[in-house]
């Protein structure tokens, strides 16, 4: 069998023509304010902290990370679902940084997320139909018979057959993975250019796991979809994105194309994130795997310089702890943001 | 020396819709310093699997039964009152699924976890915070942990701190059900390595919950997958990994995503069964994709083949088959004029024994009767394929059987 990478197309053949990145991430800053009281200021949490990102239409980044490293909400405030603290926010190279919601219904319908727990992100109440009627009623699209004709193929596209079967259900006479795939065609109803899949498959089985990812990579080759894929698993990373980024501590620490990442990862903290994941292989009983010691910093009061020099094992004192590495292209197309990568 | 041997393990829960078989006629065993991995999808049965183990049984139970030898003894024919003095804690904890949850938060820590000693082994309460304290180290943590609340303390320090509080009784067998789920992969192989320290020091036996194939490889001396309540693979993890037999093994190690590998993973079609409504047969025919008629055999077919074979014995002239339980027929053969029943038993005896060689549903002829002039034969089949044995490998599939295997071929 061919590997993945080989299945997907690449990158740079995809679209000559498109002159803007579909989703742009220029210096992004999400601050939020926590605390505060009458003698007390109140505090940042520094959830995404200077992060540029940019995301071809048709291509697949994953965003890995840990929770607490600001993943979720740079997945937020790529869709404008936040208002970024500072720096900017381009959707095919239109300025969106602070435009208003109401100007933001043609967003809504070119963008979407398909969220986490499958459990809670539809509505117990409605049937099938009425789930994936909403977006289309929200923008006023179609007559009744278009919109049928719309749910039905929209959940044939995610493989829930027969459509006039599954339509009337409720979420909770599916599985998980059968939840997941209408949370999935919600997403797709409306025909849109970027999703967000934030850990769209965390909560199911290994097995599920692979066919909704299957089912993405349909949908993307069917219709040309950009995926922001936000997971804290990084071999569904490798095996189903074409970059990836690695975040800590509110912080793109690397970023590349996936087999460059993971083959030769730059950052110590890559390096370590990937020595502390077992592949399934009976060696492993026998020997203690290298894992770091310490937990990732709190977002309030990052550690200054490089977020990750008190946890690194090769920091430099001097360096490491007083300057800010800047992300900095080592390979092409492979960004690390280290002092000490070369 | 097996700590813990399990035996025909069954419990079902009672529903509306009918007995919910989470454990299904499960058998293991673990030895000393040893770890079993219990690996399956969500719903299979491994967390049942402890709590049958542990007793700790909700209401609704419907069927518990069969045997739990803890260093030989059978701790399943304590009463409730024995079993919590002498058994749970002293001799097997639990680290809980979600353990971070597992904690009070209203109780410092270091009290949690001198409780057990304190209401178990009337150690006075100084005593026991100093044997808490104790435990805190022996886990990587400070001792000033004792005097926190679990608010205080992140996600991986907490974790410790259940680990901590199954050690405090100092058993031999610890049940990790799922101990690093909702942890991060970095913590995760902290815990790991530590709990793999732990069960150097103390030739700790674990049962080793998961649903992660390459978590299960880091602690795993022997590896169960199970399925529908049932184990459909056991054996060493040396030989499970890199040459599984079940169908099913074999999906499931595909299925996983590879970090070191470009070898693309493939999804098993289909869904698990629901408990109430297990496939008769192998439990995995209808996933299966190496199924033939026999995987899906029910009670009911099986009779039918059953009364063909009675049928066809020379000399018999009428065959009826009744199902007794457990796999166990009864067969009522009318021997022919001038016939002998002795003589029609003569003939079946050869028959069955040329069909136990070719058809692994029969298995053997228990007890043969001659009563008024009838053959009552009793016969013991497989409703569902029962473990084949190579070396310490045993994987209940039809397919590893000889008949099987030419089954696949043809």
């Amino acid at each position: 069998m061919l590997p993945l990478e080989a299945e997907l197309p690449p990158v740079e053949a995809l679209d000559e023509s498109a002159e803007y990145p579909q989703v742009q991430l220029d210096h992004l800053r999400m601050w939020f304010q926590v605390g505060g009281g009458l003698f007390r200021n109140p505090v940042a949490v520094k959830a995404v902290d200077d992060v540029s990102l940019a995301l071809w239409k048709g291509e697949t980044v994953a965003i890995v990370g840990e929770s607490g490293s600001g993943k979720t909400t740079l997945g937020r405030a790529a869709l404008r679902l936040l208002e970024p603290t500072d720096g900017r926010l381009l959707y095919a190279g239109m300025d969106i940084t602070h435009a208003w919601q109401r100007d933001l219904m043609w967003l809504r319908r070119t963008a979407g997320i398909i969220p986490q727990d499958p459990y809670s992100s539809v509505n117990p109440t409605f049937p099938i139909y009425r789930i994936l009627e909403e977006p289309l009623a929200v923008h006023r699209i179609g007559t009744h018979a278009e919109r049928t004709e719309r749910i039905y193929r929209a959940l044939e596209s995610v493989k829930l057959i027969p459509p006039e079967l599954f339509q009337m259900k409720f979420p909770h006479q599916l599985s998980g993975g059968q939840r997941q795939r209408v949370a999935v065609a919600r997403a797709m109803i409306l025909g849109p250019e970027f999703i967000v899949a934030d850990e769209p498959v965390s909560m199911l089985d290994a097995s599920v796991r692979i066919s909704i990812l299957k089912l993405l990579r349909q949908l993307q080759e069917a219709s040309g979809i950009t995926f922001l894929y936000i997971t804290h698993d990084l071999a569904t990373a490798r095996h189903f994105s074409h970059r990836v980024g690695i975040m800590y501590a509110g912080k793109l620490t690397e970023l590349g194309p996936v087999g460059a990442v993971l083959g030769e990862p730059l950052h110590p903290y890559t390096q370590a994130l990937i020595e502390a994941i077992p592949d399934p292989d009976p060696e492993n009983r026998g020997r203690e795997r290298p894992a770091l010691p310490g937990e990732p910093p709190l977002l309030t009061t990052p550690p200054p310089g490089c977020r990750f020099h008190p946890r690194c094992p090769i920091a430099k004192a001097g360096l490491c702890d007083v300057e800010e590495p800047p992300l900095r292209e080592l390979r092409p197309g492979h960004l690390v943001a280290c002092h000490l990568a070369s | 020396m097996a700590i813990l041997d399990v035996r025909d393990l069954r419990y079902y829960y009672r529903t509306r819709r009918g007995p919910v078989k989470a454990v299904d006629s499960v058998s293991f065993s673990i030895d000393a310093g040893k770890t079993l991995a219990v690996v399956g999808e969500s719903g299979c049965g491994k967390t049942s699997t402890a709590t049958a183990i542990l007793r700790l049984l909700p209401r609704n139970v419907d069927t518990y039964e069969g045997q739990v030898l803890l260093d030989d003894h059978d701790i399943m024919a304590y009463s409730d009152e024995e079993f919590r003095k002498e058994v749970r804690w002293r001799r097997i904890s639990i680290v809980f699924q979600g353990a971070m949850n597992a904690l009070s938060p209203t109780i410092r820590c270091g009290l949690q976890l001198a409780e057990p000693l304190i209401v178990h082994q009337d150690v006075d309460k100084g005593e026991a915070l100093a044997v808490a304290r104790e435990g805190l180290r022996s886990v990587g943590l400070p001792e000033d942990v004792a005097l926190r609340y679990p608010h205080e303390l992140s996600g991986g320090m907490k974790q410790r701190v259940v680990i901590a509080m199954a050690l405090v009784m100092k058993p031999k067998l610890v049940i990790l059900d799922e101990p690093t789920s909702a942890l991060d992969v970095m913590t995760q192989a902290n815990i790991i390595n530590l709990l793999k320290r732990l069960q150097r020091e103390a030739s700790l036996s674990y049962l080793f919950i998961t649903h992660d194939l390459g978590l299960a490889s880091e602690l795993a001396d022997d590896v169960a997958i199970m399925y529908a309540g049932r184990f459909i693979e056991v054996g060493p993890a040396s030989r499970v990994y890199p040459s599984p037999r079940h169908p099913y093994t074999q999906r499931l190690i595909q299925s996983v995503p590879l970090l070191r590998s470009e070898v693309a993973p493939d999804f098993i079609p289909g869904a698990p069964p629901d408990l109430t409504k297990v496939p008769e047969g192998c439990p995995f025919h209808p996933r299966c994709p190496a199924a033939f008629n026999l995987c899906g055999w029910s009670v009911v077919d099986l009779q039918g083949f059953l009364e063909q074979r009675s049928r066809s014995t020379p000399g018999a002239t009428h065959a009826g088959s009744t199902y007794e339980a457990k796999g166990a027929w009864k067969l009522v053969i009318t021997p022919r004029k001038g016939m002998g029943p002795s003589a029609v038993v003569q003939e079946l005896q050869a028959l069955v024994a040329r069909d136990a060689a070719t058809t692994p549903v029969l298995t053997a002829v228990e007890s043969i009767a001659e009563r008024s002039g009838r053959a009552i034969v009793t016969l013991r089949t497989a409703e569902r394929p029962g473990f084949t044995s190579d070396d310490s490998r045993r994987a209940a599939c039809w397919l590893l059987t000889e008949t099987g295997g030419s089954h696949a071929a043809a």
